[in-house]
């Protein structure tokens, strides 16, 4: 029985001590898929995005001693945010300048946009995080279920057959599958709670 | 015998659901869930509301190669584990061509493959025979998830170009760079060697003049990269190869780590492979040039006189963080045979900002050099004047290196030698001078207190010249006693 997210440390907290290596797996789990996603939506490259993103994730390292909740539940993933938003921007001006000295004016055009973006940008954020949550989620539980059983969820649920197929197929009652499912779904409810509890 | 009221119970439900139902009436119930499709609905919503299964199925549909589902529901976490281990296998087969000739897995091009070498970060090492020129010859080939990659695969090539165009006795040649085959490949010459790595792991903490040596070179090799431009990124024992038998020094995979960052970055976290020689300004993820090199021949520098590298911590970011904030342990700490000079020279290359740091690798070459000769013949080759100037700069700003507490004890420690042979010097000359205006001005009186102290000065004027002269003896003496000191300290660190 996993503790109750209450009594769990914040991840938050838990980042502050180096040491914690598995707090820090868990926060590149849930976070770096979503920092990667802002960057290539700022339209960067694959290569620079990454590189943007180790900056921030080192910014969030470095930083994280000094972070101070400001008591809303997200005010860690708008504190994060804002790094990301920063690192990007220093990066776009770094290459407009290199890409003015070229005569080209995407990097302008992009880093206009941007100012008006930045309040639509950070409701995404919270909405990919939501998303990002379910599939850690999804990921970490999977596991925990028989093969049979998280087949019979992922092809009613997700492949959308029929349940009488599926349960021919993987030689299970109808009824069965049905709880199995089921029991899939409420673990995967309580998991991304834990996760937004911790995170 | 049930009646419906009862099997339409929702506290059943919900014990079904958390399986804490006997086997018996589990089976039961899970029969009449696929009957009754209210007790269906009633099960469903326990799990989670209409709303929550719908984010699940458009979430998990559009990211289903997240969850590790590619089409139906193979189990691919075993397939990947299997993929490891039968890597060198599965390469042989998928991407050699075959070979008529006996004793060979394949053929890459047009070299014939004997065996594989090594796998690392980068891909696989091939040996490989090249029948046209009658040689042996070490082929490096891309892995096939980096090669994947089209920045990394281009990068690969572009950096092997370039590091293909160095010609230097301390950098391992290039043959060949192939482009066009379905993984890019470089082609070296098969040298029996063994890496600074496996050296220092077998011996623990090398000689100070094997670490000059090897030092030197290293830095040679990196002088003729810079010199064109190339920034290693990469430089630590595993890249430093040691020819067998005459311990040529040869720098390898220049600039390749970074084609492996490209792809590979989110897979594995924050960074690849052991960041533990990575400069602060690397870690930090900002751009850098070649004094972040000298950085990391600082810590190659480091490891060969410890037996270990200088920033360790258990995690890669804990690393990270060492490097960008912290000193490492000063290394007479842990070898008290490093000369002082030596852990100067290390200190300066690990300065955090690299305007601190020398100028260039070739500048380092030199110093190392110089260090060299001096240990091989202490008589006849003074210490490059240049080490003693670093010793001096350090105790005289002290800023050059900020602090740790570890770090400005070993400062203070330094210092008190030097405070201590200052005072004494002052002292000695204090007591010669009063002795020598005492038994001027008062012959017989035995030396005493306050009034030979008031006498002193009354008098100083008249034998002036005779205490610069006598002072300056002595001073001569003294800075003769201090080379000495120092000298015997050398030979006893030695």
């Amino acid at each position: 029985m996993p503790p109750s997210p209450e009594t769990r440390p914040s991840l938050v907290v838990r980042l502050r001590s180096v040491r914690d290596e598995a707090a820090w797996v868990e926060f590149l789990e849930v976070y770096e898929p979503l920092i990667l996603r802002l960057m290539r939506k700022h339209g960067l490259q694959e290569s620079d995005a990454r590189d943007v993103c180790q900056q921030v994730i080192v910014a969030v390292a470095q930083d994280i001693e000094q972070w101070k909740p400001d008591g809303a539940k997200e005010s860690f993933r708008r504190w994060l945010f804002q790094i990301a938003r920063n690192r990007v921007i220093k990066f776009l001006v770094k290459e407009r300048q290199r890409v003015v000295a070229e005569g080209g004016t995407d990097g302008q055009i992009q880093l206009a946009a941007q100012s008006d973006s930045h309040a639509s940008l950070s409701a995404e954020f919270e909405r990919e995080y939501r998303q990002q949550l379910l599939l850690c989620a999804a990921q970490q539980i999977r596991g925990e279920f028989r093969e049979s059983t998280w087949a019979a969820f992922w092809r009613t649920c997700i492949d959308g057959r029929s349940a009488v197929e599926v349960s021919e197929e993987l030689g299970m009652s109808v009824g069965n599958l049905y709880v199995a499912r089921s029991r899939i779904i409420a673990r995967l409810r309580v998991r991304v709670s834990e996760l937004q509890a911790e995170t | 015998m049930n009646v419906p009221e009862k099997t339409c119970d929702a506290e059943r439900l919900r014990l079904l659901l958390a399986d804490q139902l006997p086997e018996a009436l589990q089976a039961e119930v899970a029969e009449h869930v696929a009957q009754c499709a209210e007790c269906r609905q009633k099960l469903e919503s326990f799990a989670g509301d209409v709303g929550f299964w719908s984010e699940v199925e458009s979430c998990l549909r559009t990211n289903a190669e997240h969850v590790g589902e590619s089409s139906g529901a193979s189990s691919s976490l075993s397939e990947a584990r299997s993929s490891d281990e039968s890597f060198a296998a599965d390469f042989v087969v998928d991407f050699l061509e075959p070979c008529e000739q006996p004793d060979t897995l394949g053929r890459l091009g047009e070299y014939e493959i004997l065996e594989v070498i090594g796998r690392g970060g980068m891909g696989i090492v091939l040996k490989g025979f090249q029948r046209e020129l009658g040689r042996y010859v070490a082929v490096k080939v891309m892995a096939p998830h980096l090669a994947a990659s089209g920045a990394a695969r281009q990068r690969f090539v572009r950096e092997a170009r370039a590091a293909a165009a160095i010609v230097h006795p301390h950098v391992m040649p290039i043959h060949a760079v192939c482009t066009s085959a379905r993984l890019p490949y470089l082609v070296m010459p098969c040298v029996a060697c063994e890496s600074l790595q496996q050296r220092i792991d077998r011996q623990g903490p090398l000689d100070v003049i094997e670490i000059l040596r090897i030092g030197m070179q290293a830095a040679l090799g990196l002088a003729a990269s810079h010199a064109q431009g190339l920034v290693h990124r990469d430089v630590k024992p595993a890249n430093i190869l040691l020819e067998k038998g005459v311990d040529r020094v040869m720098l390898t995979d220049f600039g390749l780590a970074r084609a492996a960052d490209d792809a590979s970055l989110t897979r594995t976290g924050v960074v690849t492979g052991t960041p533990q020689y990575m400069s602060p300004e690397q870690s930090r993820g900002e751009s850098i040039d070649a004094r972040s090199d000298l950085f990391s021949l600082g810590s190659v520098l480091y490891a060969m006189c410890a037996g270990r590298p200088p920033f360790r911590a258990e995690t890669t970011l804990a690393v990270l963080r060492r490097i960008t904030d912290t000193q490492p342990r000063p290394i007479r700490e842990i070898n008290p045979a490093v000369p002082e000079w030596l852990e100067s020279i290390v200190g300066r290359l690990h300065d955090k900002l690299p305007e601190q740091r020398f100028a260039s690798a070739s500048e380092v070459a030199e110093l190392l050099e110089q260090c060299l000769a001096h240990v091989q013949q202490p008589t006849v080759t003074p210490l490059p004047e240049c080490v003693r100037h670093i010793s001096l700069n350090a105790l005289a700003s002290g800023s050059a290196i900020c602090g740790e507490p570890d770090a400005s004890a070993f400062r203070l420690m330094r210092f008190d030698r030097r405070t201590a042979l200052v005072t004494t010097a002052v002292v000695c000359l204090l007591i010669v001078v009063v002795q020598v205006v005492f038994q001027r001005a008062n012959p017989t009186n035995a030396p005493g207190g306050q009034s030979s102290m008031a006498s002193a000065s009354d008098t100083a004027d008249l034998s002036d010249e005779a205490v610069t002269k006598e002072s300056q003896t002595l001073n001569d003496d003294l800075w003769g006693l201090e080379q000495r000191a120092s000298q015997d300290w050398d030979d006893r660190d030695l």
